[in-house]
């Protein structure tokens, strides 16, 4: 009787507890399905044989699964080198964004230019300039200049996107690195090339790194740009293989379509989320640091 | 004495003149090196960006056309034939429409789930890194896909519908039905990124506010409503006017998952500029569409500024 009174309550607090997180844990399995599902959905139809992808009710766990539409898309579409453009580009590109925006980054913040802030703000209003306000010029300029379908065409169009977001963050990163570290330098004899390199580099050296995700990943996402641009095989990248992948195969089986699409859809989205989930904090950190600082 | 005292006021004059030389020739060089330093990016946006959109406002005033070979100036007929078109009325109310949908529905969930991932709870980190997915996802891998999530018969959504209900809405056919999917489908990729930025903005709220307002009172909902809501509310306005712009510029995923349709009852300013330019190569008229599109970015951001800063003055 004693011990029963005496863990009684405690057993009452402990469900007292687990009823008040209930509906915390019941919010976040919701959220989860909602998230999860159709990703999760969209990479088996990948693997199921097509006479058990169209039945009512869906299965959700396949009995069998097959892996003929990898055969079929690496066969009829030269998706090795979609996949090999599209990591040159994003590579390059935002590399080449990080490079050119880190001079220009350090001017702005440090050398006290007159027009230095109007640079920066008209640097960040053109990015909010319409792509579709662009693309029929730059069509007629590619042309002339024969950057049409060519990987250097691209790279000029991605680098262009970045730039002003890499610099708006790496003005930010600058500013907030003391002045005393490279008046130190100064003093020393440093010359501006070896300052930048050996001593503003390494200080802004993590938020270079969150931008080359934040940049990566946009590159590696990009679709309008390669639509108009890429029409050959040469410069074509893996986004573009989503819709190719739909229209191979034998066109009786409309099964083959979403088949391959997710196989396509797969190959397309396992690598950003990778990156996504080993740099969890880094990437949050780059999406806000263009917002908080 | 007077010439004594002179000269060295002289030789410090001098000295000073020297200095000032030195020193203004440092500064010259100092600016030089700046604007060195930054013209690889100006020249890079003047080139890619600035310089053509320019020179879409100028073919805006043309009949421009590969396929007949038209270079002709028409004045203002592109954009008097815009006002009379129905293709790009209904895609300007479309658009529209989709803009204030989306990005409503985008605050209210990115509120909610930004409250929930700010919470304390097993498998936190997990379902943080879960959120980040579908921003991490390709628009077009998304708008591809909800083509296949939205089918009538063997798709995803009807799947749990009919389990549920035992109806199968046909999605894509319906013109309000297809409104809705292109805003869900929206909603499903992008409200991560305000809940990354509103979970940034709630934990620069410091503890002792709350605090504070528990010992006046105000606890759980009404601490939500008068301390946390606006205190957000300049990031609220400002990132909900740079999501809308988003919107009004977006393009992936109404190309993949409707084209459009039915009929234009979804197609956005970016497909309608496509569509006119690339399918049916009137460069002209697609130059005035796209300037069109410019002007909605314009009144939005100017309308959201002006919002902005009453925000800031009351905060």
């Amino acid at each position: 009787m004693a011990t029963s009174t005496a863990t009684a309550p405690l057993s009452s607090n402990r469900l007292r507890k687990a009823l008040r997180a209930a509906p915390l844990y019941l919010l976040v399995f919701v959220f989860l399905v909602v998230v999860l599902l159709p990703i999760y959905y969209i990479f088996l139809t990948a693997f199921i044989p097509g006479d058990k992808l169209f039945t009512q009710p869906l299965t959700y766990i396949p009995k069998a699964i097959t892996f003929e539409r990898w055969g079929q898309i690496f066969h009829s579409l030269p998706i090795g080198r979609y996949m090999l453009n599209t990591l040159l580009l994003s590579t390059v590109s935002t590399l080449l964004a990080l490079l050119v925006s880190f001079l220009a980054a350090y001017a702005i913040a440090r050398l006290d230019l007159p027009g230095a802030n109007l640079i920066l703000v008209g640097l960040l209003a053109s990015s909010m300039l319409p792509g579709a306000a662009t693309v029929i010029p730059l069509f007629k300029m590619f042309q002339n200049l024969h950057l049409f379908n060519t990987l250097w065409g691209l790279f000029l169009l991605y680098v262009s996107g970045l730039l002003p977001i890499t610099t708006w963050v790496l003005v930010s990163f600058i500013r907030q690195v003391p002045v005393e570290i490279e008046d130190a330098a100064k003093v020393d004899g440093a010359s501006t090339a070896s300052l930048l390199w050996n001593v503003v580099l390494p200080v802004v050296q993590p938020g270079l790194a969150t931008m080359f995700l934040i940049g990566f990943i946009t590159c590696w996402n990009e679709f309008f740009i390669p639509l108009i641009f890429a029409r050959g095989p040469s410069a074509k990248v893996i986004t573009m293989a989503l819709g190719e992948a739909q229209t191979i195969g034998s066109s009786t089986q409309y099964y083959q379509q979403w088949g391959n699409m997710s196989a396509v859809a797969i190959l397309t989205t396992v690598p950003v989320f990778i990156l996504t989930l080993v740099f969890q904090r880094q990437i949050v950190e780059g999406i806000t640091s263009g917002v908080f600082k | 004495m007077s010439q004594a005292t002179d000269i060295p006021v002289n030789q410090g004059q001098v000295a000073s003149v020297g200095l000032r030389t030195r020193l203004n020739s440092l500064r010259a060089r100092r600016i030089l090196l700046g604007y060195l330093l930054i013209a690889p990016v100006v020249i890079w946006r003047l080139a890619t960006s600035i310089y053509p959109f320019v020179y879409t406002a100028y073919l805006s005033f043309f009949d421009n056309s590969p396929v007949r070979r038209t270079f002709d100036f028409v004045g203002l007929e592109n954009y008097r034939h815009m006002a009379n078109d129905i293709q790009v009325k209904q895609t300007m109310g479309f658009t529209m429409y989709f803009a204030i949908v989306s990005v409503a529905m985008q605050i209210l969930l990115a509120l909610g789930v930004s409250q929930l991932l700010n919470r304390k709870f097993r498998m936190r980190h997990f379902t943080r890194a879960v959120n980040l997915l579908p921003w991490a996802m390709s628009a077009i891998v998304i708008g591809t896909a909800a083509r296949w999530i939205f089918d009538v018969n063997y798709g995803l959504v009807n799947d749990i519908i009919w389990r549920i209900s035992g109806e199968r809405p046909i999605w894509l056919v319906n013109v309000n039905l297809a409104r809705l999917a292109v805003v869900l489908t929206d909603v499903w990729k992008n409200t991560a990124f305000l809940t990354v930025v509103f979970l940034g903005g709630l934990q620069g709220i410091p503890l002792e506010v709350y605090e504070a307002a528990k010992m006046d009172g105000a606890d759980g909902p009404r601490s939500f409503w008068y301390i946390t809501l606006p205190l957000l509310m300049p990031l609220i306005i400002s990132m909900g006017i740079f999501v809308m712009i988003g919107r009004v510029l977006s393009f992936e995923i109404v190309y993949a998952l409707t084209s459009g349709g039915p009929g234009m009852a979804t197609s956005l300013m970016s497909y309608q500029v496509y569509l006119q330019g690339f399918r049916v190569l009137n460069f002209g008229y697609a130059s005035a569409i796209a300037m069109a599109l410019f002007f909605m970015v314009l009144v939005i951001g100017l309308l959201g500024f002006g919002g902005l800063r009453r925000a800031w003055s009351r905060s």
